[in-house]
């Protein structure tokens, strides 16, 4: 336990010292800000470039709801550029230290491979949760400020539930991570994965329980209608199974295959 | 205090061939041998890096079963040290003191003074020369006091004045308590500071003895490529 809480806090003295405590939050709050914005300021945005002809905005139409703008945020703007992001700044989370000589070094140490792995995930799961989080409530003010209130109970249940996705979006990563020594293809496969999961949500009820990109959809429901899917909870016992499957064969590939040159 | 039984290793072609070798507590053993004789594959395997094909390895009555226990018994210096760039030295060396469970601040602070790094352990180590990496590893081994010291060509761009200070800390450490194992090219430094001579040729040691019994009217060198040739 104590070797798991030092590499964690060797982790975050990393994440400052590569200032990713200052860009991860701040892309995370301008992806947030960017669904309201640009959905309030759309038709001004185009009247003012000139090139509105041929567009007819239809007066009747129903005025989108601020939960519905707010369930945007995640399906539109996290679950595209910012799983790219999350992947991309996750890449290196294990291949780095096994290029560099850092995974032998590590393990040659008291240091149980279940604390190193712990270590790299929970420290990573927290910040990037925290980062998602910090926009996720930009979006929120800009929403109720823009749009209508959506209730806190309703926002909190949708971001507890969107977490649960990310968790699995870092294990996956430091999954590829271990497996793949190039840190090109950990990010491409993880994109293509990951982006993957979130597309195919929706087109059949059946893989919907077993894929863990349904947690954003549940999250986006709640936001849309205020209930929880009877599906969440076990696509949430779903998801926490694939985490530690994920966890799993990352602590067996580094338990049993050697990092030596040689 | 380490003992080597029947170490055999092959990566495709045999690497170590039957190794045996016993270190007393107290001593500092130079192992010698040309490259590709099998000095870091031992090392690797004596540290958990690699895994022996056949032969066992035990430190103080502990082995690789005994997990983290077994792993609390030495500190490695591997011959690269190319991690960390972000995180200051000071930092590292108090993650590995933590890691060992042994918070020394007054120890940590006499050897960054005697290895003259208070300037620069407070700087990131991606801005250390090869020779301060080295330095900063030394100070985290002697800090944290293991029963054993092992490393892989410790004297490695260290600059002469660092040598020196190398020499008299391994013999602080070990008149404290500590043994010394670690492999060099350098046949004067082993002369100079060792109390225990292993000369590993092709997988096998063809020479295990004090060094007081190795050098008479010979040098080491001379022994060495009388021995290796």
């Amino acid at each position: 336990m104590r070797s798991f809480i030092v590499l964690m806090n060797k982790e975050f003295i990393q994440m400052v010292r590569d200032f990713k405590i200052v860009w991860l939050p701040l892309v995370f709050i301008l992806l947030g800000i960017t669904q309201p914005v640009m959905t309030y300021y759309l038709p001004t945005i185009l009247e003012a470039l000139g090139s509105g002809q041929g567009i007819t905005i239809d007066p009747s139409m129903t005025a989108q709801q601020g939960g519905e703008i707010l369930a945007g945020t995640l399906g539109a703007q996290f679950d595209q550029l910012g799983i790219m992001i999350i992947a991309i700044s996750l890449m290196g989370i294990i291949q780095t230290d096994k290029a560099n000589g850092m995974l032998a070094f590590i393990l040659t140490r008291p240091v149980a491979v279940r604390s190193y792995v712990g270590g790299k995930i929970a420290s990573n799961y927290f910040f990037t949760g925290f980062s998602i989080a910090i926009g996720y409530f930009a979006s929120y003010l800009y929403v109720n400020f823009l749009f209508s209130n959506v209730p806190v109970p309703d926002m909190l249940t949708a971001l507890l539930f969107y977490l649960v996705w990310v968790l699995f979006i870092v294990s996956f990563t430091t999954m590829i991570s271990t497996l793949i020594n190039s840190p090109g293809l950990i990010a491409l496969i993880s994109i293509a994965f990951l982006i993957g999961c979130r597309v195919i949500v929706g087109l059949s009820s059946m893989i919907d329980i077993v894929n863990p990109a349904s947690m954003s959809k549940h999250a986006m429901e709640v936001l849309i209608t205020g209930s929880v899917n009877p599906n969440a909870i076990g696509n949430l016992a779903v998801t926490f199974l694939c985490v530690a499957l994920a966890i799993f064969v990352t602590n067996y590939w580094i338990s049993n295959k050697k990092f030596s040159n040689e | 205090m380490l003992s080597i039984k029947s170490l055999e290793k092959s990566f495709g072609k045999k690497i170590l061939n039957g190794i045996q070798l016993d270190i007393k507590k107290g001593e500092i053993l130079g192992f010698v041998g040309a490259n590709g004789a099998g000095k870091t594959t031992t090392l690797n395997i004596i540290t958990s890096i690699l895994e022996s094909d056949t032969g066992t390895v035990e430190i103080n009555g502990l082995t690789k079963e005994d997990g983290l226990d077994y792993k609390k018994q030495f500190f490695f210096i591997p011959d690269t040290l190319d991690v960390f760039k972000n995180i200051t030295g000071y930092d590292w060396i108090l993650f590995l003191m933590k890691l060992y469970d042994r918070e020394d601040i007054e120890r940590l602070k006499e050897y960054i003074n005697q290895f003259s790094m208070e300037e620069v352990i407070s700087k990131p180590m991606g801005t250390y020369s090869f020779g301060m990496m080295h330095k900063v590893a030394l100070i985290a081994a002697f800090t944290i006091n293991p029963p054993i010291i092992i490393m892989d060509e410790p004297i490695n761009g260290l600059d002469p004045n660092a040598v020196v200070i190398f020499k008299k800390s391994l013999k602080k450490y070990v008149a404290e308590g500590g043994t010394i194992f670690f492999s060099t090219h350098l046949l004067d430094v082993v002369e100079k500071i060792c109390t225990t001579v292993a000369i590993l040729k092709e997988g096998k040691i063809i020479l295990h003895d004090e060094i007081k019994n190795v050098i008479g009217e010979y040098t080491l060198e001379s022994i060495f490529m009388e021995k290796h040739i």
